[in-house]
């Protein structure tokens, strides 16, 4: 038995090498709207990578790295993207593949070439500023998480026995939206969320800088992965202690008051995260907490 | 005195759980990581986090007991006193984490619930769905955003750590970093460096491992002096679904929830696996090991379906290696509420539903139990000193590492759901131990050893962006690396091949050096930094392969057929308890000669320089690995009179009446 | 810093989106719904008999019918208007990328509401007295019926209308659905789907009122009509004037 073990211990490997270089000599002709700096020009550049069974838009980027040539030839710069996880947990790789946002790591090239035609379209997400091609600055989507406190405000880490009681029902209806990845497709899809770039100033300190942008972010629609994280947290009995920060938050310039109720975050979610219940639930705590404080004030 | 400033590297569990800690604890924190903390691969971790728990111990369980689980699932290759301190503090992160809100999955009457993992016989471990890394993660980043807010922490996300930086006594004060946007280079004064930079997979080409684990920090680390303790120590998950970019994980829970691992009897059967009838199909765990079933620890699984498909030629397909992996006959509400978010993942990635259709998997390579070497001071209960400044350090006072890069808690193979807990306990129980080591007096002035430093990093940048004309592709270099490594250095292993593929690994290395970068421009350049951590990847690489040809025996993850010790062939009672004593005998032999962790430390030309170290063993004595041995019942007899007779004589030893 | 101090509207974000999402209910939504049902009784098919009694009603609060039109139409209005231009300002509409059913409602929500916005402007330039200086105001509500019939015959005003009306109720009824998830009466998606339906028959049910009631406009005999409205005019001339005593007027051709 080792001695066939031994033997056949290639094998392993076997099914990588034969993907890799196997199948047929049909192409994949990918375009790619590129910019080479934040605040740059953006262009298209065309790619053809050779098809595989099964690949994903990652492999197909990884492809055009490793190849670092255009469709006519040329030597160019190899395309930048975010990606980490590949299995659709980290929320890195969010990109507008054939002008809807998703993560290129379940995009699958095969569906996309039998619902789209052969060729695949990768542009990065316009609501967010663009650092170099596929690649976008997010930081405006975990400053809503701060925003709005997504967070339990514990006592301090040291031991202070278990967590609250909670019934299996409020756990699973909390559960879907502890999913939320960040990965910033409700906002990309949402018509309500503008995209804010701000750019630092010669004469101006990083602090300061740090200072204008958040506020530049705080005016702008919070969206709905926060709405939905301070719906969460405002459920969990200890999170639920400083619920009315959190609604200060939602109520604030930019607050849940910006949604036009399109309803496109929840459809283009890849979590399957119910955002419109967040939204509405967020809604109705608004509509109590503001009236409340109007006549306990 | 300067307010202490610690500079954390890698923002998973480890590392938000030190920084939370460190915060609480006065310090001012930089958290450097490749990508937002939230994206960190922690959150790839499906199944849950073990330890014991109300319910279990009244099933008998204690923190000793999962204490004796580890290090036996370990094989003994780890440190005790760290483990029991873990093993400890299980209870008490659970309570931590459950606080911190993360959604555990609850019994009827609201209270946790727990399911069943490899390795034990307990019901030990707590859950979230089946994104628990995930959830535990987005709870330490919310604390950590909410130190952030309050100013404690400065995160620096999309930063490279180069190396660390240390002064003329070796001591490390600080780091040089870059900004992956603008490829600008930082010093990063600090009173101590923490690593939390998990673990290697990106070495194996694919592996279930994000894309930021290429593990170049900790090589970077090593290169500078920091030893590397059981490289060779690999852990080959036993189920994960192939892709050409990546091994999806499919999570342990899936057996734990009782799914079931199967071949059909008749090689690669053509028929749907549905109309296959049960005595057609061979439950192969479930016949060799009845005690444990689809629940035996990961490396023996890994190398049973390993076996299956390449001895008994039964994979599923032919051209591919898998084999099927159950939950059809359980209900589809259970299989929602507990494993929704992997079977989703299975869907989505494979386009079969796995409530219904049987799951191919096949293994691929998971974890890195190896890591830089760190110390630890023993308290007198066996356990660890709380706020020790040597507990977690590397060999380079005021470098520590914790996590995944740390070689600590897991010996040679670790279990299922242990690793989410030791990188929050060892990011926890770091902290104080940081607050006692910093805040000293302030050493001699360091900006000098930064300059440095930076330029020899702007330096090695350049070199690297000059070099175009090289006829190397870093992407198709690393994937031969991966092949090479994933054929030679995970399942099984042969001094053989192992020897061959170090040479092949040095010419590779030296190949590195003529790779052309197609990206010359200086802003996020991920041609260049790809480069420059594949360059990386030769040193670990080296060591893993050096390692590994050294250690000839097998031990946990660390399998070479050419000294396995079978089974027990004989019938006969007298005859079998004879080869029972020789078992024994050899394996005595055995343990003398290798239970020793293995230190790397790298040499010139990033060569490694192999040397052992005695491990303490003192809580729990080394006993045979037996699960599902051939006459493991005998061995296990003739151990157990072995360990008495070794008891007794050690009483007699004992002057009479000294005990009273 | 100069970009950073917030203005009003800024400031009162929140408490001036909810009161433009009320101001849509009530009084604008509600006064649309009564306006639609009152000219639907111009379907009464009594040359006009009920429709003008109706008007009357509205008439009969004599002077205090200016503020009140002011403060519960025109005010209310402007400001929903004006806010709805804020937001329709700062929104990108991106149904060609996201061809979803929520999101042909949000972008057809706001082109409603610049149609409906736009017709109502003209219609009250066309009937209302306030028209007058602009050459409209053709409306006279003495001869209700008549004039507004007069005012619709042709067919460009016609289509106009049909539009106008459509787009002003589809924007009151899908307004009333998003109200709801805004203020959060319904929050689950089950009750959404609820919601919506009645949301649906409330708005096919004005806009069966509301072209009803065009149509309805548009085919009645004018000159019998005005001879309605004639008689009535008298009758209440008889009743309030000095001969008040006097027999009643007999009713010319009464069904």
């Amino acid at each position: 038995m080792i001695k066939a073990m031994e033997a056949v211990a290639d094998l392993v490997t076997a099914g990588a090498d034969d993907a890799a270089h196997g199948g047929s000599s049909r192409v994949i002709r990918v375009r790619v709207l590129r910019q080479d700096v934040a605040g740059g020009e953006s262009y298209f550049e065309r790619f053809e990578v050779p098809y595989e069974p099964n690949m994903n838009v990652i492999s197909v980027l990884q492809k055009i790295a490793a190849r670092a040539r255009s469709q006519d030839g040329r030597r160019v710069a190899p395309v930048a993207w975010d990606c980490s996880c590949l299995e659709e947990v980290c929320g890195s790789c969010t990109m507008l593949i054939n002008g809807r946002t998703r993560m290129a790591c379940s995009a699958l090239v095969d569906s996309l070439v039998s619902t789209d035609g052969d060729e695949i379209e990768l542009r990065p997400m316009s609501k967010f500023p663009v650092v170099r091609d596929l690649v976008v600055d997010r930081r405006r989507v975990f400053r809503g998480l701060e925003k709005v406190k997504a967070w339990v405000p514990v006592e301090g880490s040291y031991d202070l026995g278990p967590g609250p009681r909670i019934s299996p029902e409020d756990q699973e209806d909390a559960y879907p939206l502890t999913e939320c990845m960040s990965c910033g497709c409700c906002l990309e899809a949402c018509p309500q969320y503008m995209k804010i770039e701000t750019v630092r100033r010669d004469d101006e300190s990083e602090s300061d800088f740090e200072k204008r942008r958040k506020a530049a972010f705080d005016s702008g629609f919070v969206g709905a992965h926060a709405i939905s994280q301070a719906m969460l947290f405002n459920s969990h009995p200890t999170g639920r202690m400083i619920a009315d920060e959190r609604l200060e938050a939602l109520t604030a310039k930019g607050g849940i008051q910006m949604c036009g109720n399109a309803q496109n975050c929840v459809a283009v979610c890849p979590k399957h995260i119910p955002l419109t219940r967040s939204i509405a639930r967020a809604g109705r705590a608004a509509t109590v907490w503001a009236i409340k404080r109007l006549f306990d004030r | 005195m300067a307010q202490p400033r610690v500079l954390v590297i890698g923002g998973g569990l480890a590392g938000l759980s030190a920084t939370m800690r460190l915060a609480e604890l006065g310090l001012d924190v930089d958290l450097v990581s490749l990508v937002p903390v939230k994206r960190s691969h922690s959150v790839c971790a499906q199944g849950g986090i073990n330890s014991v728990n109300a319910l279990t111990r009244q099933q008998g369980d204690s923190e000793w007991k999962h204490l004796d689980d580890t290090v036996y699932g370990g094989d003994f290759l780890q440190h005790q006193p760290p483990v029991k301190e873990m093993a400890d503090w299980g209870p008490r992160i659970i309570d931590l984490m459950d606080r911190l809100g993360v959604p555990f999955n609850r019994t009827s009457e609201g209270f946790r619930d727990q399911r069943r993992f490899g390795g034990t016989l307990y019901k030990r471990t707590a859950f979230a769905g089946a994104t628990t890394g995930q959830q535990l993660l987005y709870a330490l980043d919310e604390q950590v955003r909410r130190w952030e807010a309050a100013g404690k922490v400065k995160k620096w996300e999309f930063w490279d750590f180069l190396g660390p930086v240390l002064d003329d006594t070796g001591r490390c004060r600080g780091a040089v970093c870059q900004d992956l946007v603008t490829m600008q280079f930082k010093a990063f004064p600090a009173d101590a460096v923490v690593l939390a930079t998990g673990g290697n997979g990106l070495i194996y080409g694919r592996s279930t491992m994000s894309m930021v684990c290429t593990g170049s920090a900790v090589s970077r680390a090593y290169r500078a002096g920091a030893w590397y303790g059981n490289g060779e120590f690999i852990q080959v998950h036993p189920t994960a679904i192939p892709g050409a970019d990546k091994l999806r994980l499919m999570s342990e829970s899936a057996r734990g929830e009782g799914g079931r691992v199967w071949v059909p009897r008749t090689p690669q059967d053509p028929r749907d696996p549905r109309s296959i009838p049960e005595a057609e199909r061979s439950y192969f765990l479930e016949e060799r090991y009845p005690k444990y079933g689809n629940l035996v620890p990961r490396d023996i699984a890994t190398r049973e379906i390993f076996d299956i498909c390449t001895t008994d030629g039964l994979s599923v397909e032919k051209d591919r290696l898998c084999v099927y992996l159950d939950l059809t006959h359980i209900p589809r509400e259970t299989l929602d509420r507990k494993l929704g978010g992997i079977l989703e993942i299975y869907e989505k990635f494979q386009g079969v539903d796995p409530r219904v259709t049987p799951m191919k998997i096949f293994p691929a390579v998971h974890y890195s139990m190896g890591g830089l070497w760190v110390d630890y001071e023993k308290s007198k209960t066996g356990g660890l000193v709380e706020g020790s400044i040597r507990n977690q350090q590397t060999n380079l006072p005021g470098l520590y590492a914790i996590g995944e890069c740390d070689y600590q808690y897991h010996g040679a193979n670790r279990l299922g759901a242990n690793s989410l807990l030791s990188c929050i306990f060892s990011g926890l129980f770091l902290a104080p131990s940081l607050a006692n080591a910093c805040g000293g007096t302030p050493g001699a002035d360091t900006t000098r050893l930064f300059e440095a430093e930076i330029r020899r990093q702007e330096e090695r940048h350049r070199e690297l962006l000059g070099r175009t004309a090289g006829d190397e592709n870093p992407y198709a270099l690393h994937q031969e690396l991966g092949n090479l490594m994933t054929r030679v250095a995970t399942v099984v292993r042969r001094n053989d091949q192992l020897e061959a593929a170090y040479d092949d690994v040095c010419e590779m290395a030296r190949r590195w050096k003529r790779c052309a970068v197609s990206d010359t421009g200086n802003w996020t350049n991920q041609n260049v930094v790809f480069t420059k951590s594949l360059g990386d990847m030769f040193p670990i690489a080296k060591l893993i392969l050096k390692g590994a040809l050294l250690r000839d025996e097998c031990r946990g993850a660390h399998f070479k057929p050419a000294f396995a010790m079978p089974g027990l062939a004989a019938t006969d009672p007298v005859e079998k308890r004879r080869e029972a004593e020789e078992w024994c005998d050899s394996f005595q032999a055995n343990t003398e000669k290798w239970l020793k962790s293995t230190i790397a430390a790298c040499g010139p030309d990033g060569d490694p320089e192999i040397s052992y170290r005695e491990i303490d063993t003192s809580l729990i004595p080394p006993r045979p690995r037996l699960y599902g041995l051939v006459g493991g019942d005998a061995i296990e007899e003739v151990w157990k009179e072995r360990q008495e007779r070794a008891a007794t004589s050690r009483e007699a030893a004992v002057p009479v009446g000294a005990g009273s | 810093m100069s970009d950073s101090s917030p203005s009003f509207l800024e400031r009162h974000q929140f408490l001036i989106y909810r009161l433009f999402s009320l101001a849509g209910l009530i009084p604008i939504g509600a006064f649309v719904a009564v306006h639609l049902l009152t000219n639907a009784s111009i379907l009464a098919g009594d040359d006009g008999r009920t429709f003008q009694s109706r008007v009357d009603m509205i008439h009969s609060l004599g002077p205090l019918l200016v503020p009140i039109e002011w403060a519960f139409i025109f005010l209310p209005l402007l400001f929903h208007a004006a806010i709805g231009f804020v937001i329709i300002a700062n929104g990108m509409p991106n149904v060609g990328s996201y061809s979803y059913v929520g999101n042909v409602r949000y972008t057809l929500q706001r082109a409603t509401g610049m149609i409906a916005f736009a017709f109502i402007v003209w219609h009250i330039v066309q009937l209302h007295w306030l028209g007058k200086p602009f050459g409209g105001g053709q409306f006279d509500p003495h001869r209700a019926a008549s004039t507004a019939a007069e005012a619709l015959q042709p067919t460009l005003v016609a289509i106009f209308y049909a539009i106008g009306v459509l787009a002003t109720v589809f924007h009151f009824s899908n307004g009333l659905w998003t109200l709801g998830i805004t203020w959060g009466l319904w929050t689950s998606p089950a009750a959404m789907r609820r919601a919506n339906v009645i949301s649906i028959v409330i708005g096919v049910g004005l806009a069966t009122a509301g072209l009803g009631a065009l149509a309805g406009m548009r085919s009645i005999d004018v000159p019998r009509a005005r001879e309605a409205e004639t008689w009535a005019e008298k009758q209440k001339h008889a009743l309030s004037g000095p001969g008040a005593a006097v027999a009643p007027v007999p009713i010319p051709n009464a069904h």
